[in-house]
C-alpha cells in the first residue's frame, strides 16, 4: 500500500473506528497534496531550541482542593443517555463467547 | 434595537415570544436554528427575582455546542442527535442569573469544526444579506440571528476564528475575550488549547455587558483565569489621545480587493482624526504564512483525541453490529460527517509515532514562535487592527481561493493568532461592498478587555455602524 492512496486513509480511519466510501478516501487523497504544500511551510522555521507551545496561557490556574463532594451526577443522569441500559448498565453485544 | 431599548420598549414576556417567533418566521431562508426552546419555564421564574439583571428579559440563543439540562444538544452532528445534556454549562447558569431568555439553540459547522457552517447536520445556513452566500461559521447561526434582528445576543466558540470570521461576514460585533477568561465548563469542545467561549452583540456597550456576565473564574474548568471582572460597560472610553493603534501590513497586503482597502484606509484616516497614534507593524511573513497548517496540526490532533468518547455505546446515536468494535464503527460511520471525518484522519495523521516530532511537536514550536512574534508587535501598540477577511462571505460553493496564496493563508486566517494567544480578539463592522457587510478585526494584550473594548468603541463610532440589522423578508 503507498503512502497517500486511497487505501492508505481508509487504513487510518479503520484505526479511527469509522470508515471511508471509496469516493471520500480518493477526495482526501486529492486533497492531501495541498496539505503536504501548507504543512511544508513549517520546515522554513528554524525551531532549534524552541519550546512546545501547549497552551496559550502557561500559568497555574489548578489547584489542590478539599477532598469535598462537589458537583455530581446520579446513576439516572449519568445513564439518562445511554442507547442500551439493564438496571444500572449499559449493554452492549457480547464481548466473549 | 441594543438591551437597554429591549428592557425600556419590552416586557421579557413580550420580548422573548417575539424573538421566537420572528426567529420561527426566518428559518426557512436562514436554516439557522437547531431547537426552538419554549421560554415560559424561565420567564415564569424571571418573575420571582428583582429585574436589575444585567441582561433581564433580553432573549438569546446558544450554539448547540452548550449543554443545556433537558434540552437537546447535537453540537451540529448526526452522532449526538439525540443527546439531551443532563447538566448547564457555567455560561448557561451565569446567563441565568442575570436575567437572560434563551429562546432556541443554533446550528455550527459540526462539532466546530469548519468555517463555513456548511458542514452543520441540518444543512447550511445563508446569509441574510444575501440568501446564495454562506453565513461563515462555524458559529453561523448564532451570527446570522443576532444580524437578521431575531436577538441582540448569542453565545458562539472560537476555536480558530469562529465568532469573529461570521461577525464580519454578517455586519455584527464578534468578541472573543481572553483564553480562561469565561469557563469552558459544558461547552463541548473542539480542540482544548485553542477553544474560547465568544459572542455576538450588535453593538460594543452591550458586548461590555456581555463580558460582564459572563467571565470569572471557575473551579470546574481548569484552564479559567482567576481574575476580578471588572466593570467593563461602566469604564468604556473612546477617547483615542494617546492611543497608539498598528496597522497589519502583512494582512493588507495580502488583500487585492480595492473596496475592502479603501474602506479600511478610511477607517485609519478617521482614527487619526480623533487622535489615536498609528503605526504600521509587519510581522514575520513566514511565521504568518505557517499559521494555518500549524493551527490544521494542532486543532485536528486534539479533536481526534477529544471526540474519541464518541463511540455511540455510552451515549448519542448507536448502530447495529455484530461486536463493540463493530458498533462503534459503524455509529461513528455513520454519525461524523464526511469534512470531520477527513479531519478526524488528518489529526491522527499527525499523532502518528513517525509524525509526531516532525508534524505535531514542530507545529507546537512553530506556535510559540508566532505567539512571541505577535506579543512583540503588541507591546510596541495598544492594538493591532486589519481587515477580518480578504472579502465579502463567499458563494455557498466557491472554492476559487488558491490555497498556497497569502490570501488564503495570512488575509483569511491570521485571527487565528488570537487562538494561539489567548489575546482578546474582537471584530465590528467596518462598511458594506455591494451591500454585503465587511468587518475590521482588533487583537490587544493578553487580559486587557478593557482596551480591547475601548478601542472597538472608537471604531464603531468612526464607522457609525452600531446595532445593524438586515431584516429577511
Amino acid at each position: 500500500m503507498k503512502q497517500y492512496e486511497p487505501e492508505y486513509f481508509k487504513t487510518l480511519a479503520k484505526q479511527l473506528r469509522f470508515s471511508l466510501s471509496d469516493t471520500e478516501a480518493k477526495d482526501i487523497a486529492d486533497e492531501f497534496g495541498i496539505l503536504l504544500d501548507q504543512m511544508r511551510l513549517l520546515d522554513k522555521i528554524d525551531t532549534e531550541g524552541v519550546l512546545e507551545m501547549v497552551y496559550p496561557i502557561e500559568a497555574e490556574t489548578s489547584f489542590m482542593r478539599e477532598d469535598e463532594i462537589g458537583h455530581t451526577f446520579t446513576v439516572e443522569e449519568a445513564m439518562a443517555n445511554a442507547p442500551r441500559k439493564a438496571k444500572d448498565h449499559f449493554v452492549t453485544v457480547k464481548v466473549v463467547g | 434595537m441594543n438591551f437597554n431599548d429591549y428592557k425600556i420598549k419590552n416586557d421579557p414576556q413580550t420580548a422573548a415570544y417575539k424573538a421566537l417567533e420572528k426567529a420561527k418566521a426566518v428559518q426557512g431562508k436562514l436554516n439557522a436554528v437547531v431547537s426552538y426552546v419554549d421560554p415560559q419555564a424561565r420567564l415564569d421564574e424571571l418573575k420571582e427575582i428583582e429585574p436589575n439583571g444585567k441582561m433581564h428579559g433580553i432573549p438569546i440563543v446558544l450554539k448547540d455546542n452548550v449543554n443545556t439540562k433537558g434540552i437537546l444538544t447535537t453540537a451540529g452532528s448526526r452522532i449526538l442527535g439525540n443527546y439531551i445534556a443532563q447538566y448547564d454549562a457555567t455560561i448557561v447558569e451565569k446567563l441565568n442569573a442575570a436575567g437572560a431568555v434563551l429562546i432556541a439553540k443554533s446550528s455550527l459547522d459540526e462539532f466546530g469544526m469548519g468555517g463555513t457552517n456548511l458542514s452543520a447536520a441540518t444543512g447550511p445556513v445563508y446569509n441574510p444579506y444575501d440568501l446564495s452566500r454562506m453565513s461563515g461559521g462555524s458559529s453561523g447561526g448564532s451570527a446570522v440571528l443576532v444580524a437578521s434582528g431575531v436577538v441582540p445576543f448569542a453565545i458562539g466558540s472560537d476555536t480558530g476564528d469562529s465568532v469573529r470570521k461570521p461577525a464580519s461576514f454578517n455586519g455584527v460585533v464578534g468578541f472573543k475575550p481572553t483564553y480562561g477568561r469565561i469557563s469552558r465548563y459544558g461547552i463541548i469542545p473542539y480542540a482544548s488549547s485553542l477553544d474560547h467561549v465568544a459572542f455576538f452583540t450588535r453593538n460594543v456597550a452591550d458586548a461590555a455587558t456581555s463580558l460582564e456576565v459572563l467571565a470569572g473564574r471557575d473551579d470546574r474548568d481548569m484552564t479559567s483565569l482567576d481574575l476580578p471582572v471588572e466593570p467593563y460597560r461602566d469604564r468604556l472610553n473612546a477617547d483615542l489621545a494617546g492611543k497608539k493603534i498598528g496597522i497589519l501590513t502583512n494582512v493588507l497586503d495580502a488583500i487585492h480587493d480595492p473596496e475592502i482597502l479603501s474602506m479600511f484606509n478610511g477607517l485609519i484616516a478617521k482614527l487619526k482624526e480623533r487622535g489615536a497614534e498609528i503605526v504600521e507593524i509587519e510581522m514575520n511573513q513566514d511565521l504568518l504564512s505557517a499559521i494555518l497548517p500549524t493551527y490544521y496540526i494542532i486543532a485536528n490532533a486534539e479533536a481526534t483525541a477529544n471526540h474519541s468518547n464518541l463511540d455511540g455505546l455510552r451515549f448519542g446515536v448507536q448502530k447495529d453490529g455484530d461486536d463493540v468494535d463493530e458498533v462503534m464503527t459503524n455509529s461513528r460511520t455513520a454519525g461524523f460527517g464526511k469534512l470531520i471525518r477527513k479531519r478526524f484522519v488528518i489529526g491522527s495523521y499527525a499523532l502518528f509515532v513517525e509524525n509526531q516530532d516532525k508534524l505535531f511537536r514542530k507545529a507546537q514550536k512553530v506556535r510559540r514562535l508566532i505567539v512571541e512574534d505577535l506579543k512583540k508587535a503588541l507591546s510596541e501598540v495598544d492594538g493591532l487592527i486589519a481587515p477580518a477577511a480578504a472579502n465579502v462571505a463567499p458563494k455557498l460553493n466557491d472554492t476559487s481561493l488558491d490555497q498556497l496564496s497569502s490570501t488564503y493563508l495570512i488575509a483569511e486566517n491570521f485571527m487565528v493568532m488570537g487562538n494561539f494567544s489567548g489575546c482578546p480578539s474582537i471584530t465590528v463592522p467596518l462598511g458594506y461592498k455591494d451591500g454585503l457587510p465587511v468587518g475590521v478585526n482588533l487583537t490587544c494584550n493578553l487580559y486587557d478587555e478593557q482596551t480591547t473594548l475601548d478601542l472597538a468603541l472608537a471604531i464603531e463610532q468612526a464607522t457609525g455602524l452600531s446595532d445593524q440589522i438586515k431584516e429577511v423578508a
